[in-house]
């Protein structure tokens, strides 16, 4: 429905003189000429507006050639990441680090083929004085006592049933 | 050499564009142009803000079978370029706007006295409408276009008809309070 069709918007004095100057406004001419003016802005405009303008002998029936270029494109961002991850070996990381272990001193050549150099740095050792050690305590050693002769006896008595039990046991299962 | 087929309907859509394009330069650049100039209020802007809204219709000339309203869809356009534009040149004093507009506006059969006063009201009104909030005033300049309907505003502003009523009548409002304001 047209807003027009309803009169009581016109009952505001003041609304209806902003709108009786808003459409002298909006019944102004224009200025002469202008259509001409701007079909030569048309006609003087840049044909192809696109960022990338496919010329003339090349835009080709179905545009199988954009599918042919969007493919090789594919092809070659896939080509090189599989080329990047096949060098990247798993686990070369903990290597690379362990690498970077001093293996010759001072020439940074010495790391190997896929490993990290050295850089040149120079392993140092620790020059500070560590915690020293207490000096040895140098006192007199206690006299052992020698055995008795009761104690001598009761080892080898000992030691003589361990060999006999030793000696029955399998008779007994074999009886069994 | 055999000229492929897709070259020769090529050139045919290319020049069915281009007469379709000169057919809606030749329709609507009057109605475009007036669109432009109640926001801009200066001819040379008007007609530069014409001329960029009929370029990106070019720039898009091969979705132009798929508009449904080529009219409003043009307005819109223009409008967008024109609101764009008034927006980058806030710098600049309204009041010489206004008064330049007052000058142009037709008077015709009226004094010179009269001539003089109602160039001054036209100043007056246009100043109050300036004050009006964007969203209300941009309705009402829309409704002083005598072809477009309140559909078809809804449509240039991507709102609901039924939005453009109720800010048309909040703009009423206002430009009554306005003006009832400056007579007391």
């Amino acid at each position: 429905m047209n807003y027009r069709d309803k009169s009581d918007f016109s009952s505001h004095s003041g609304g209806g003189d902003a709108e009786a100057t808003l459409r002298l406004i909006a019944k102004l001419a224009a200025s002469d000429g202008l259509e001409d003016r701007v079909h030569a802005k048309l006609i003087t405009a840049p044909r192809r507006g696109r960022v990338l303008a496919w010329p003339g002998a090349f835009i080709p029936a179905g545009g199988w050639l954009r599918a042919v270029a969007a493919a090789a494109i594919v092809c070659v961002v896939a080509g090189g990441g599989w080329g990047v991850y096949s060098r990247v070996q798993p686990g070369q990381s903990a290597q690379g680090i362990a690498g970077t272990h001093i293996t010759s001193q001072g020439t940074g050549q010495g790391a190997g083929q896929g490993q990290f150099s050295t850089g040149d740095a120079v392993r140092r050792p620790q020059t500070l004085n560590g915690p020293a050690a207490p000096p040895p305590v140098t006192t007199a050693t206690p006299k052992h006592k020698t055995p008795t002769k009761a104690a001598a006896t009761t080892t080898q008595g000992a030691k003589a049933k361990t060999v006999k039990k030793a000696n029955t046991a399998p008779v007994a299962a074999v009886a069994q | 050499m055999e000229i492929p087929k897709s070259a020769v309907h090529d050139r045919a859509r290319t020049h069915a564009d281009e007469e379709t394009l000169a057919a809606l330069v030749s329709q609507y650049a009057g109605t475009l142009y007036r669109v432009a100039f109640s926001v801009l209020r200066n001819p040379s802007d008007a007609e530069d803000a014409v001329q960029e809204a009929f370029m990106r219709v070019l720039r898009h000339r091969d979705t132009l079978s798929e508009v449904r309203d080529q009219r409003v869809w043009l307005i819109r356009i223009v409008w967008n370029i024109v609101l764009d534009r008034k927006r980058r040149a806030k710098t600049r004093p309204e009041t010489d706007d206004v008064a330049e507009l007052a000058r142009v506006l037709p008077c015709e059969g009226l004094s010179a006295e009269e001539r003089a006063a109602a160039a001054q009201h036209h100043a007056h009104v246009l100043a109050c409408v300036e004050t009006l909030p964007a969203k209300e005033r941009q309705v009402l300049m829309l409704s002083a276009f005598e072809e477009l309907t309140s559909v078809e505003i809804a449509s240039v502003l991507g709102i609901s008809e039924s939005s453009v009523r109720s800010r048309l009548f909040r703009a009423r409002n206002l430009m009554a309070g306005l003006l009832n304001h400056v007579r007391q």
